[in-house]
């Protein structure tokens, strides 16, 4: 993309005129191109019969591009992992830009070809669009919502609601990278620190797990949180305690370092790669047999149970074998990390 | 330390069967990963476990919050600080609500933070609140250094900097034994502790991870046994027995003892630290003559006696009521280092 090099985005670009034309050919139609993308007002499309999952998402992280992913990744990975959790294969999404006046083309340009590599990989195709320009400091850079649409398999129903006692909690890598990655990447702290985002798409190891059994009772993607605040949701829409194990919990030693640090909980580091996943006991090995061949999801581990105690409680046992409770998510840890 | 070591700990601290005592933790975040970790539940009933002043926060007192509001309202300083302290309740507001309402305070991760942004911001005045033990103050003086080689004018300190060995004679009744704060320790050494065995003052220098813990709490319960002041140090991975001699200095060349106000103790005598008179030119309090505050706190609040051992946060009227850690009435429920904020926290 040389001529993009020296290009900014103006306002121009979304006056709705030739330049927004522009934009759109030299960008977004090079690299969203397929057949149900078209000049049209709305995107036509046919659909089976049975049961459609529908998700929204905006995505304003800074700084937009981070080690181990950008704002375009993210965008599709958010949407395509939320529709994955309710079991659906991705098939559709839509994606929405405002961008700061002066915004690099050259920026723009990477953003986009990273959007169409990871909606390649995940399988699902961009069928609409929309580009807004605001003026400069109006926004930070460029925001994006993605709007998608999958379909949920025969037999497969996951909900928040349906953890019960006796089964097993699952997540399917280490926990924390996410969060940690955007804390060390913003310079606040001049910590040094060789962490990449998680992000990834997990459309993919989901349909694996559920080939392997449908009888899977929640799949949740720990974004904004962690891990510690999707266990506090589940144990409160399922009306169940949830005990983990310290000692089980994957975190990569950086991770763990910067959070020593810090002073943070890597619980509550968000991922945006990592699922949590809760299915009867007997069938745990078969969903980490299949998990440990996934591109993404080789360090999964069962890393505790649902408990019929504590009902609405996380609690955890720790390195020295007492329980304690893990202190309920509060506060804001972390402003635009997604 | 080995699993064996720490098995080894764990059957001292369970088979303990001595008279009542109370150890006293006096850092911060030795309270909060007693809780984390679940050392609280593995002591038995005889022992109590006190969490004292340790958590610098916890033991500023209302009216240095409301010399920092008074700062950046009416003299529109930037205020350079911690996170912990913005909600800080003042006797009027806390530093958050000042800056709800126009007052330019900024959260900095090391006083560093704050000398680089006075030194890019030469048309703002900056204040860094420089609160802490001696953990944190030798880093406060560094910015000094750096303010004085850079000529930047427009930094200064407020100080509210607290030494520990005075907090502990003023403590000595409360507690049968200390568990003293190891990164403390790292930076004045174990000296001091040994001065105080003589005074009749017993404690274990303790690490934070959950097999120092209980190796502190197995020696610090065989000694009790033993009967006689005793001193430990049972982080030597990072304490030496002359500490950081380097930062010391650093301490020494900047500032002095002096009288300080501890939130719930009162005055404790030489227990804090001053800019030297060399120094005043960094010094906000007379830079910006700041008046002398009269600060009012919540007469319910139990703070005070949950920072001498003598109340647990739970038996405070207004916790988990009027006070929780959204809307904090009193300093220990602010920090997530303080006593009420870790019971809160853990369900205690």
């Amino acid at each position: 993309m040389q001529e993009n090099k020296r290009k900014a985005v103006t306002l121009a670009h979304g006056g709705g005129g030739r330049q927004t034309n522009e934009l759109i050919h030299e960008i977004f139609k090079k690299y969203f191109d397929n057949p149900d993308l078209t000049a049209d007002d709305a995107a036509v499309l046919s659909m089976d019969e049975g049961r459609i999952a529908m998700s929204t998402d905006g995505f304003i992280v800074s700084p937009a591009e981070f080690p181990g992913g950008d704002i375009g990744k993210l965008s599709i990975c958010g949407t395509v992992n939320d529709l994955a959790c309710m079991g659906a294969r991705p098939m559709y999404l839509t994606c929405a830009f405002v961008i700061e006046e002066g915004f690099p083309m050259e920026k723009l340009d990477r953003i986009a070809a990273s959007m169409a590599r990871t909606a390649e990989e995940a399988g699902v195709r961009i069928v609409a669009g929309d580009t807004k320009v605001a003026g400069r400091g109006q926004v930070d850079g460029v925001f994006i919502t993605t709007t998608g649409i999958g379909r949920i398999p025969e037999g497969v129903e996951t909900s928040g609601t349906k953890a019960r006692p006796g089964d097993v909690v699952i997540v399917t890598g280490d926990v924390g990278r996410h969060g940690c990655t955007i804390l060390l990447a913003r310079e606040d702290f001049g910590i040094d620190a060789d962490v990449t985002s998680d992000c990834a798409p997990l459309s993919g190891a989901v349909e694996a797990m559920l080939s392997a059994t449908p009888d899977i009772h929640v799949i949740r993607d720990a974004t904004r949180g962690g891990v510690g605040t999707v266990l506090y949701e589940i144990a409160e829409q399922s009306g169940v305690g949830v005990n983990i194990d310290a000692a089980s919990l994957p975190v990569d030693q950086s991770v763990r370092g910067v959070c020593g640090l810090l002073g943070l909980e890597p619980l509550y580091l968000a991922c945006e790669g990592r699922l949590v996943v809760i299915a009867p006991k007997d069938r745990a090995d078969d969903l980490l047999q299949v998990l440990r061949q996934g591109k993404y999801t080789a360090d999964a581990a069962v890393i505790g149970e649902i408990t019929e105690d504590m009902p609405g409680r996380v609690t955890m046992t720790t390195e020295i074998g007492s329980k304690t409770l893990l202190p309920p998510p509060g506060g804001e840890l972390l402003p635009r990390i997604c | 330390m080995s699993e064996k070591s720490a098995e080894k700990a764990l059957r001292i601290i369970k088979n303990y069967d001595g008279p009542r005592v109370r150890i006293m933790e006096v850092c911060g975040t030795h309270t909060h990963e007693n809780f984390r970790l679940g050392v609280r539940q593995l002591l038995p009933e005889a022992v109590d476990l006190i969490s004292g002043p340790g958590c610098p926060v916890c033991v500023t007192p209302a009216d240095y919050i409301d010399e920092a509001v008074w700062l950046a309202r009416e003299k529109g300083v930037t205020v350079c600080t911690f996170g912990d302290l913005v909600r800080v309740p003042g006797s009027r507001m806390s530093l958050a609500e000042a800056r709800a309402e126009g007052g330019k305070v900024r959260i900095v991760y090391s006083p560093d933070d704050a000398c680089s942004y006075a030194k890019d911001h030469p048309e703002e005045e900056v204040v860094f609140l420089s609160v802490g033990f001696e953990t944190t103050t030798p880093g406060a003086c560094l910015s000094l250094v750096r303010a004085s080689r850079d000529g930047v004018t427009n930094y200064s300190l407020l100080t509210a900097n607290k030494t520990m060995p005075q907090a502990y004679r003023a403590l000595k009744g409360s507690a049968d034994a200390f568990l003293y704060p190891g990164h403390v320790n790292a930076i004045t050494g174990t000296g001091v502790c040994r001065e105080l065995v003589k005074e009749g003052i017993s404690g274990v220098v303790a690490g934070f991870t959950a097999n120092e813990l209980v190796t502190a709490f197995a020696l610090c319960l065989a000694m009790l046994q033993k009967g006689e002041p005793f001193f430990v140090n049972a982080y030597p991975r990072v304490v030496r027995e002359e500490g950081s001699p380097e930062g010391m200095r650093l301490i020494d060349q900047w500032m002095e003892a002096c009288d300080t106000e501890w939130r719930g103790l009162g005055v404790i005598p030489g227990s804090g630290l001053k800019l030297r008179k060399e120094a005043e030119a960094y010094d906000a309090r007379i830079k910006y003559e700041i008046p002398r505050m009269e600060a009012r706190t919540h007469t319910a609040c139990r703070c005070g006696e949950v920072l001498q051992g003598r109340c647990r946060p739970s038996d405070c009227p207004l916790f988990g009521k009027g006070c929780t850690p959204l809307h904090p009435v009193g300093a220990c429920m602010v920090s997530g280092e303080g006593a009420c904020s870790a019971y809160y926290q853990y369900g205690m």
